[in-house]
């Protein structure tokens, strides 16, 4: 039964990373002058400040507790945080440094709030800062990055018997190869679910559940031949 | 057919001109595989011999990154470079649950090729994730040589994390790189300094200016900073069959290989700067 749930566990980290990567609004470049919507850097750093932070907290919590739902919510509030008072930092300094509005560069009328943004939005530009829809798909996208990457980590350390830094250091691995599978997926930048990049999701989940498929083997067979205790 | 800006071109410029790599991409990358391999399937060796096969491996995985994002991934370049180590560590990992089962002989001489499994393994999920990537039908990324630049990038991760793991434990038995190398917090290091040897250079270097043999001196130095600070562990910890001298060897080589390549490099950038003609300031419009 452990080597289905270590599987399990990988792969259900790979999917996550690439439906969390999916949700966040990354800026990139543009966003660093302002002109794209987003926080103005890169998937990879998102995804992995993301992912460190979850897994600190999921790693603290995971030295108390054996249940799988409390370490991977734990994992996911991490990253929650750390996402939160990012996009908010950025935006802080959007509106009070760079004096621009954060506006949908995508939408016209922001699906949650109903608001307008159409008006908003500076001519030749993509949308700026982090605007509420964006916000909130963020914070949806930590929350699910942040459970994949800690409850890859609960299986690494219970179902392979990794050693704490270990287990961590291989779901680092792991996720942050998904994340970036899903970036190349995105081409970069995107401000959310309402972006219509998002409609290019699944092929991203198919390459990532292959490559997690493929690399929760792999672990399998390093927990099994390296001769870790407790694995079948 | 390409996507995004970059230099497509390769080499246009007049090589000679200050420090030249003599093979191009695939023959740097044969010849540094076949080193790194050898070096890594005899865990026995001096840590010094080690760290050339190191610089060697990082080498080849900062010309892959090169020659992939050349062409604009869309990311940045340091993506594809995490992307590498973070399969280098799986790959270093099933490596070493391998070693033990594929060994010949002991001690100093001792021949372990089992550690090549994890190479392999990487190279066939590193081709499968780079068929996938490039593919029409699924992500679609248009990149040429990118499923060739994935699978380098892989094998050269694996094979640089599998050499510095031999340069801290001494050895490649599953047991004590856990207990040398992992448990202790090290493979952080090791993750972070050798993806800034394959990711940085064509990060730092990139431009319509660029020249391969200069972007390659940065992964070199990278990798004397990396040997330096593998040296002050492996002093430290070492209780390997060479002794301290092993730790104080590969500091003293690491510092050299990091002063030769960077005085070289900042003498480089500045003549061939020199060379470059300004276009002098865009003009404001009132």
């Amino acid at each position: 039964m452990e080597p289905i749930l270590l599987i399990v566990c990988v792969l259900a980290g790979g999917v996550l990373a690439s439906l969390g990567v999916h949700l966040l609004p990354v800026g990139g470049a543009p966003a660093a002058m302002g002109t794209a919507t987003g926080v103005a850097t890169g998937t990879v750093m998102l995804m992995l400040g993301a992912a460190m932070c979850g897994l600190f907290t999921a790693s603290s919590v995971a030295a108390f507790s054996d249940n799988i739902l409390l370490v991977s919510l734990s994992g996911g509030v991490g990253s929650w945080l750390m996402m939160g008072v990012t996009m908010l930092m950025a935006n802080l300094l959007y509106v009070f440094g760079t004096g621009i509005v954060p506006v949908s560069g995508r939408v016209d009328v922001d699906p949650i709030t109903g608001e307008s943004q159409k008006e908003y939005r500076t001519p030749q530009c993509d949308g700026h800062g982090v605007p509420n829809v964006s916000y909130i798909s963020g914070m949806m996208g930590a929350l699910l990055g942040g459970f994949g990457g800690a409850i890859m980590y609960f299986g690494l350390l219970n179902y392979a018997n990794f050693e704490p830094t270990m287990a961590g250091v291989a779901a680092t691995g792991i996720f942050v190869s998904n994340a970036i599978i899903a970036a190349y997926n995105i081409g970069g930048t995107i401000e959310g679910f309402q972006d219509p990049k998002f409609k290019r999701l699944p092929k991203a989940l198919l390459t990532c559940g292959v490559i997690s498929l493929l690399c929760g083997v792999l672990v399998w067979v390093v927990a099994n031949l390296g001769g870790l205790g407790g694995t079948m | 057919m390409t996507v995004g800006g970059g230099p497509v071109e390769e080499e246009k410029k007049p090589e000679g001109e200050g420090f030249t790599f003599p093979p191009e991409a695939t023959q740097l990358g044969l010849i540094s595989a076949v080193i790194a391999v050898v070096i890594v399937i005899f865990p026995g060796l001096p840590a010094i011999i080690k760290a050339a096969g190191l610089i060697f491996a990082l080498l080849w995985g900062a010309d892959s990154v090169r020659k992939t994002s050349k062409y604009g991934l869309g990311t940045g370049v340091p993506s594809i470079g995490v992307l590498a180590m973070g399969y280098g560590i799986v790959g270093a990992l099933v490596g070493i649950a391998f070693g033990k089962y594929v060994s010949i002989g002991t001690g100093l001489l001792q021949v372990q090729p089992g550690v090549l499994v994890g190479v392999i393994a990487m190279a066939i999920v590193g081709l499968i994730s780079g068929v996938l990537s490039n593919s029409e039908k699924v992500i679609g990324m248009k990149i040429p040589g990118l499923e060739r630049g994935m699978m380098e990038l892989g094998m050269a991760g694996a094979l640089a994390m599998l050499l510095q793991f031999s340069i801290v434990a001494g050895s490649l038995n599953f047991d004590v790189v856990i207990d040398k190398a992992i448990s202790n917090g090290l493979i952080a290091v090791m993750f972070v300094l050798s993806m800034m040897a394959m990711f940085h250079p064509y990060n730092a270097c990139l431009g319509p200016d660029e020249r391969r043999p200069r972007t390659l001196m940065v992964s070199v130095e990278i990798s004397g900073l990396l040997c330096v600070i593998l040296g002050i562990a492996l002093a430290a910890t070492s209780t390997s069959a060479w002794g301290v001298a092993n730790g104080v060897s590969l500091i003293i080589f690491g510092a050299f290989v990091w002063g030769y390549f960077f005085v070289k490099f900042v003498k480089t950038a500045m003549r061939e700067a020199y060379s470059t003609v300004g276009t002098g300031l865009i003009k404001t419009i009132e």
